[in-house]
């Protein structure tokens, strides 16, 4: 009798083993799905939501730095690849930031490595048609986030940093499939 | 009971125990669950696709969208120097240097990750409101009650912890804040 549970109980243990690798790919797409339907409640698809200064009361993303200003743009690529400007702004650190939709980061830059310049780069799923002459970053499937930080040196400057990074644009590149 | 039952079962079984025992080690693991430097802990390769992917997971719960180290390095407690838990009755002295980058920051979250409801609306401190010489050396004070000199409020939270963030990071690190408690109610 407990004979005839031998193969059944192997073949579960190897499911469990598949069980817990499954979740832990599924829990961080879901986590950024989650994340990015928040942020697209806010602001919109394909757009710079300008978020203000995170107090106790912001509950969207866990852990967020109060010397941060973010703005951040979900992304949706199924009709087409976006173009990001990223605007400088008067603070001592900013950064474009782009995750995919595991989580990883496809593309980081700062104004250290721009020297204080804009950003101007495409972002484009696998097959997508961009103009020659503009910077593209490729991520795996459609959707993601691109994540402007800006360190604020006094949270009290944070109006004029506001009407500053407000010139940064997240927008459909209408370049379109190849 | 026919084989094929008992094998739908088992496979059933596995798959579910599997998946919520992955759920569950996710949610009780910690946002920083690397390298342990006194009370503190750090994460190093946060959002790169090199990383595990438990680590991704645990990142993607507790610090999502977190930066690479190459951009930031994040240290995260909840325990002071003498590994006890924070508690947000008490109060704590906190010193320490330049960590090693450009900027640093300490701020201050409740249990749940987001920060602490207080009147002053202070929620963490950080190196670009110091001087040059501050930044080298420097103290606050995290307490329930206003304090003088650098304050960090812990709203009277029953548990806190904290994570300094070190923006644009060397390689290395200099030593990591000390953290002594002063006194409880």
């Amino acid at each position: 009798m407990m004979w005839g549970w031998a193969g059944p109980l192997a073949i579960g243990l190897i499911a469990g083993l598949v069980g817990w690798h499954a979740a832990l790919v599924a829990i961080p797409r879901v986590v950024m799905k989650i994340a990015t339907d928040r942020v697209a409640e806010a602001g919109g698809i394909n757009r710079f939501a300008h978020a203000p200064l995170v107090t106790d009361k912001a509950r969207r993303i866990v852990r967020p730095s109060p010397d941060l200003a973010y703005s951040s743009c979900p992304l949706d690529l199924k009709e087409g690849p976006l173009l990001i400007e990223v605007a400088p702004v008067a603070a001592p650190y900013w950064s474009l930031s782009i995750f995919d939709r595991r989580t990883d980061v496809a593309f980081v830059r700062n104004n250290r490595d721009t020297k204080g310049a804009p950003i101007r780069i495409a972002v484009a799923g696998e097959g997508q048609r961009v103009p020659d002459g503009i910077e593209t970053v490729r991520v795996p499937g459609a959707r993601g986030i691109a994540l402007i930080r800006i360190l604020l040196e006094d949270r009290a400057r944070f109006p004029v940093i506001d009407v500053e990074r407000r010139r940064s644009r997240c927008t459909p590149l209408s370049a379109g499939r190849s | 009971m026919k084989p094929g039952f008992r094998y739908a079962i088992c496979v059933l079984a596995g798959l579910l125990l599997g998946g919520g025992a992955a759920v569950r080690a996710v949610r009780s693991s910690s946002f920083a669950s690397g390298e342990r430097v006194g009370p503190w802990r750090s994460g190093g390769d946060f959002g790169s696709a090199e990383a595990a992917a438990f680590t991704r997971a645990a990142i993607a719960v507790h610090g999502l969208l977190a930066l690479p180290a190459r951009e930031a390095r994040y240290y995260s407690t909840a325990v002071d120097d003498e590994g006890r838990p924070l508690d947000g009755r008490c109060a704590y002295a906190i010193a320490g240097g330049n960590p090693g980058g450009a900027w640093f920051s300490l701020t201050l979250y409740g249990e749940d990750g987001f920060l602490v409801r207080n009147g002053a609306n202070i929620f963490s401190v950080g190196s670009a409101a110091m001087t040059p010489a501050e930044r080298e050396r420097w103290r606050l004070i995290a307490a329930p009650e206003p304090r003088e000199g650098r304050w960090l409020p812990t709203g009277g939270a029953d548990r806190f912890n904290l994570t300094l963030r070190v923006y644009l990071p060397r390689e290395g690190l200099s030593a990591l804040p000390a953290i002594t408690r002063l006194s409880c109610p």
